[in-house]
């Protein structure tokens, strides 16, 4: 079989998949209903009791406020909150997706069949988080309407745009690291303990719900290694600081390093996992 | 009866039995509390710390251990998490597997077999429970010494009360087949306002008498007073007796309305669908 540089037909035909994939995720979706009550009540519920528990930990006490205030560098516990747990759902999301829809092919059989298919790997691997990024969207409009809603939080365009233009630049970063989970659901076919983990350490490091600057000086360091701290600590910052995206460069520029570096590893990591699985005669076992 | 109990006991077994073939999934049950709930909410109260102490929390709860108050918030939402994932979502799985209508066709009673869950549910939930309670007292100083004696008999009629309401959200999964949503949401629902994480005082007015309609509110609430004296919600001898109440008012109320569930599915055809 020859080798041949992929021409603009080519290219087409694999955005044509690619849109093809996320349209079968969404309609898939669709399908499960009570799934669109859990994007409607997670947002809101999970940061809600953390914002109860925030009350409190204050107790009224002014001193207790100001030394949040002082550590976190804003009086907006709500908000705080509600956008670290808003960054931890679609890390959630991400993180199962891409795996997921891959050992769901696997079990319905049609795993295969799909690898069968002339498309880019990269359909194969990306195409379905496509649908995932609706949910994204979508979440993060809820928090924002719960924050306005509830807590009187005011959100102008230019700072949503600004958050949009973050989120956007933390998509590699992350879905690279949803497409290395997807690799490893491919060679050892079970993935669940190791998503737990990660989004433990994501939780504990990351600053969900609290600001890093708490944290030891050497889990400081580990905090700075993963790309969620500064998703977290970007979108606070251009929301609740008034930050510009232009102060912002060296932290995006390293958050979108490490979503370069990512999506380069998750891409060897599956064409070698793909080669293993079919050598072994995998693909379809689970 | 004696027979219904070795069936719940046999239940009980087998569950273990598959529990213990997935090392993993039983260490998540110690991890994933941590992790997902007791590190954020350390973490969140240390961002609130005055010279080193928890002066919010003292005034809202009477206590400055927060890692105390926590993780005696978390031995509760463990019993809570055991009732609704282990007991009630359990029919489920045997739903999915296809094994529960052929179950359902032994002498044995459906609610018998629910308990068994129950028990097994309760079981593994006890030893996370230890595990925990070592790592609080010996990684995050909470002083929970004092509170393991009198939290045994608060804890015991707080997972008979959990029982009566695993046999009403089981009724629920049995009608509803696609319950993981509402399982997840109302186990949080009721962990969250039972006051695990915070006293239920810091709830809004109207949210607060469905706090005080759970019977957990009163067991997190009373190991807490005993424990760290923290300022108990009502008269100590009053929430024990109320306590007593739920134990035996839940268990009726959700046997029965589980075993009619069980009873209209069985009259319409259904309990073979999911």
């Amino acid at each position: 079989m020859s080798r041949h540089l992929p021409t603009r037909a080519d290219l087409m035909a694999d955005l044509r998949a690619f849109g093809a994939a996320g349209m079968k995720e969404w309609r898939l979706l669709r399908r499960y209903p009570s799934m669109f009550l859990g994007f409607l009540f997670w947002p809101i519920a999970l940061p809600l009791a953390y914002v109860y528990q925030a009350q409190a930990y204050s107790g009224g006490q002014q001193a207790a406020s100001d030394a949040f205030a002082a550590r976190a560098g804003t009086t907006e516990v709500a908000a705080f909150l509600f956008l670290g747990w808003a960054a931890y759902m679609w890390i959630s999301m991400i993180l199962w997706g891409p795996g997921t829809s891959l050992r769901n092919e696997q079990v319905r059989g049609s795993l295969e069949a799909l690898f069968m298919t002339p498309v880019s790997r990269l359909v194969i691997l990306f195409g379905p988080v496509v649908s995932q990024v609706v949910w994204a969207i979508w979440m993060f409009a809820v928090v924002g309407g719960a924050l306005t809603l509830f807590f009187g939080f005011r959100l102008s365009v230019l700072e949503a745009m600004r958050a949009l233009g973050i989120i956007l630049v933390a998509v590699p970063a992350l879905y690279g690291l949803g497409a290395l989970f997807a690799a490893v659901v491919l060679r050892f076919g079970e993935v669940g303990a190791l998503v737990q983990t990660v989004r433990g350490i994501f939780t504990v490091f990351c600053g969900m719900t609290f600001p890093i600057i708490i944290l030891p000086e050497w889990a400081r360091g580990v905090a700075l290694a993963l790309p969620p701290t500064y998703l977290i600590g970007d979108l606070r910052q251009v929301l609740l600081a008034g930050a510009d995206l232009a102060s912002l460069i060296p932290e995006l520029a390293v958050l979108l390093t490490l979503g370069i570096g990512l999506c380069g590893l998750a891409v060897v990591a599956f064409r070698r996992t793909e080669r293993y699985a079919r050598r072994g005669g995998s693909l379809a076992q689970y | 009866m004696t027979n219904e109990l070795r069936a719940a006991w046999a239940v009980a077994r087998k569950e273990l039995l598959i529990a213990r073939r997935y090392p993993l999934q039983l260490v998540t049950e110690v991890l994933q509390p941590l992790y997902q709930f007791l590190l954020p909410s350390l973490l969140l109260g240390a961002t609130f710390y005055v010279g080193g102490r928890a002066i919010g929390l003292e005034a809202s709860a009477g206590t400055d251990d927060l890692a105390g108050f926590l993780f005696i918030g978390i031995i509760v939402a463990g019993v809570v998490a055991a009732a609704f994932w282990d007991m009630a979502f359990g029919l489920k799985r045997e739903m999915d597997s296809g094994t529960l209508e052929p179950m359902w066709l032994t002498p044995t009673r459906p609610d018998t077999t629910v308990l068994g869950r129950a028990i097994s549910g309760m079981i593994v939930n006890s030893v996370a429970s230890i595990i925990l309670i070592a790592a609080g007292v010996i990684f995050f100083g909470a002083a929970l010494g004092g509170a393991l004696l009198p939290a045994v008999p608060v804890l015991l009629l707080a997972t008979i009360s959990m029982v009566g309401v695993g046999y009403m959200v089981a009724a629920g999964v049995l009608m509803i087949r696609e319950p993981n949503f509402m399982v997840d949401a109302t186990n949080f629902v009721f962990s969250t306002l039972s006051g695990v994480a915070f006293p239920i005082v810091v709830l809004p007015l109207f949210l607060q008498p469905i706090a005080y309609a759970l019977p957990t509110t009163y067991a997190v609430d009373l190991i807490r007073h005993y424990a760290l004296e923290t300022r108990p919600l009502l008269d100590p001898g009053l929430e024990w007796a109320v306590l007593v109440a739920f134990a035996v008012g839940t268990v009726a109320v959700g046997r029965w309305l589980f075993l009619r569930t069980e009873h209209r599915m069985r009259v319409r055809g259904t309990t073979g669908q999911h």
